[in-house]
This record gives C-alpha cells, structure tokens and sequence, in this order.
C-alpha cells in the first residue's frame, strides 16, 4: 500500500523550480537611486591632503601635467639653398664683373677658356706660370683649371683656383689646334701625347703683344 | 712621399746623379719639399764626360756614400696655402752637409717654392727657377 507513496525526491523539485526564476526577477528590478557619493568636506585640514587620492584632489595638486612645447621655427624657411647664397655671395665679392666665370664656364660660353688651350696666368706677387689647360673644374666659387707645362726639362703641373684673389690674370696664349672630343685631357700626361714645353709659343705671344700695346 | 728605398734624382753638381733614401729626418712621415733626409749615393755623374776642371767637383761624393740631401721636387701634389696644388714629374734632392749648406755650387732644375718657408733660402738662391 505504502509503496505508490514513495517518491523520488527529484520529483519534487521539478514544480518550485519553473516558479522562482519569476519571482526572483521581480525582486531585483526594483528601482533603487544609486548611492550618491559621500561629497568632500570643505574644510579638510591641510595636514589631511596628501593622504586624499589623487581623483578627490583638487585640479592644482592633481597628477603633474607634462609641458609640450612647439617645434622650433624651420631654418630651411628662411633660405632655402644656403650653398648656392653662399656662392653667389663670395662670387659678387670675388668676381664682381663676372668676367672670371664667363671665362672659365666652357659648357655655355663658347668663347671661354677650353680643356687643351694655352694659357697663362699671372699671379699677384708677378710670378708667372704657362702651361696646356688639361681640365677645368667647375664648383662655384671653388672652380679650378689644371695647368700642364715643362720647365727645364721636368714636367710640372698646377691646378689654381679661378677665383682666388692670388690670381691677377688670366689669358689665353693660343687655342686649341685640334678639336677637342673630351673634357678632361689626362691622356697628355702619357708620353705618345704629351705637349711637352710651351714656353717658346708664351715668348713669342708676349713679343706679339708687346709689339701691339707699343703700337697702339 | 720620400720614404726608405726610395730613388731620387740629384740636381746639383756634388757628383751624385742618383741617390736613394734611407732614412727621413726629423719626421715620422714621408718626406715631401723641403725636407731633410740621409741618402745613400747610388749612381755618381760621369766624370769623364765633363772637363779635368770639374772632376774634382765630380769626386766630392763617391758611389756608396752616406750623405745628407733636401727633397727640392716630388711627385706627390703639394696644396699651398691659397689653395692651388703643385705636383712635379720627377723626386729629386740637393746633397748638403751635416751643417745644411749645399755640397755642390750649381743646380741645374727647378726647385718648389716650399723651401722658402722652411729656410732654405740657399738653395733657392742657387737654383735658377722656382715654382
């Protein structure tokens, strides 16, 4: 008789179960004000502040601000190509007329000095020195020819600068006889090319001129 | 660039006509214008081809002597101070005793302006150019 009683306890269970979840919602979506924050007092005592955390601190002793400063004005603003000012500074000092650089700059001018004409330069202590033009380098104010010639025998070659205040003149001899194919005439250092000694076509270029400003 | 071994034309009339290198003075570098060094008399002129008077100027240096000589040409380029650069075709010397006066009394060459600053007027003077 006792028997259809008994019952699993599991059985039980199953009918509060689909109940509660119901009930417990309804508990917890009551509206409740959220709890202000409790304000900071006006008068905390100086020796109190440091221990206040940072966020309760006041914007003067708050976490330290780190000072961003402006990039530095561009230098490159104010001149854009400072070598080419530079150069064209020291060459209205050095060369105020120009004459210098329409001398030397073969790639435009063409009735300028050229790579395999004869030239011969006067320095301003009167020294002179002659000799086959073997290149000409172009760099501004820097620019330089180099100068191949034979004294007494022995080959002497010297590169002066166009524009240095050293230089008095300047003056081609004789031009190239040949027409010149390159630009730098190394070659004539080589025995089979070399031109060897110039001072008797300087001599008789002096004589010339001389002979000509005595006319005149 | 004047170093141990190395060959240089003599161009007075002491009776050296090659000389080499065996030692640069006074410097820890290779020897440019200007420069003293010792040498050793490698080739002497000859003195048969000149006359009997300038044989006994011709015997002042022997082959194998041990002279002191001042670099005078190089081969090396050399920049003066305004900018332009010198460069010879050969290295040569000027044989001079232990004093710093040139051995023989001729030069027949030219010689670089750089002795002049290192007070070699002596040579310069007897050299007939200078560049």
């Amino acid at each position: 008789m006792a028997a259809p009683l008994v019952r699993q306890l599991g059985c039980l269970r199953l009918t509060p179960s689909i109940q509660q979840p119901a009930i417990r919602r309804c508990i917890s979506t009551i509206y409740s004000a959220r709890r202000e924050p409790t304000p900071l007092p006006s008068n905390v005592p100086e020796q109190f502040l440091s221990q206040l955390p940072t966020r309760l601190k006041k914007e003067a002793e708050g976490p330290k601000k780190i000072k961003i400063y402006p990039p530095p004005p561009s230098s490159r603003a104010a001149c854009k190509d400072p070598v080419a000012k530079v150069t064209e500074t020291q060459l209205s000092v050095l060369d105020p007329k120009g004459e210098r650089k329409a001398l030397f700059d073969y790639r435009r001018n063409p009735r300028s000095v050229k790579p395999g004409d004869i030239l011969r330069v006067t320095f301003k202590n009167g020294d002179p020195f002659n000799g086959v033009c073997l290149s000409i380098r172009l760099r501004g104010i820097d620019t330089s020819f180099l100068l191949r010639n034979e004294l007494m025998r022995v080959p002497v070659e010297m590169s002066v600068k166009a524009f240095s205040p050293n230089v008095k003149s300047v003056e081609i001899v004789q031009r190239s006889q040949i027409k010149r194919r390159r630009a730098r005439l190394f070659h004539m250092r080589d025995r089979k090319h070399d031109r060897r000694s110039v001072e008797n076509l300087v001599d008789s270029y002096i004589k010339q001129k001389r002979a000509f400003m005595g006319k005149r | 660039m004047i170093q141990l071994k190395t060959l240089l034309n003599c161009i007075d009339n002491s009776g050296a006509s090659v000389v080499e290198c065996v030692n640069v003075l006074k410097k820890k570098r290779p020897a440019t214008i200007g420069d003293r060094i010792v040498v050793v008399v490698q080739k002497q002129r000859a003195a048969g081809s000149e006359s009997s008077t300038t044989t006994a100027l011709a015997n002042k240096v022997r082959r194998g002597d041990i002279r002191h000589a001042v670099v005078v040409r190089v081969r090396k380029e050399s920049q003066r101070p305004d900018g332009s650069v010198v460069k010879f075709g050969d290295n040569a010397c000027v044989l001079v005793n232990k004093a710093g006066d040139p051995i023989g009394t001729r030069m027949n060459g030219i010689v670089g302006q750089e002795l002049r600053g290192k007070q070699w007027s002596k040579i310069l003077s007897l050299a007939p150019m200078h560049v």
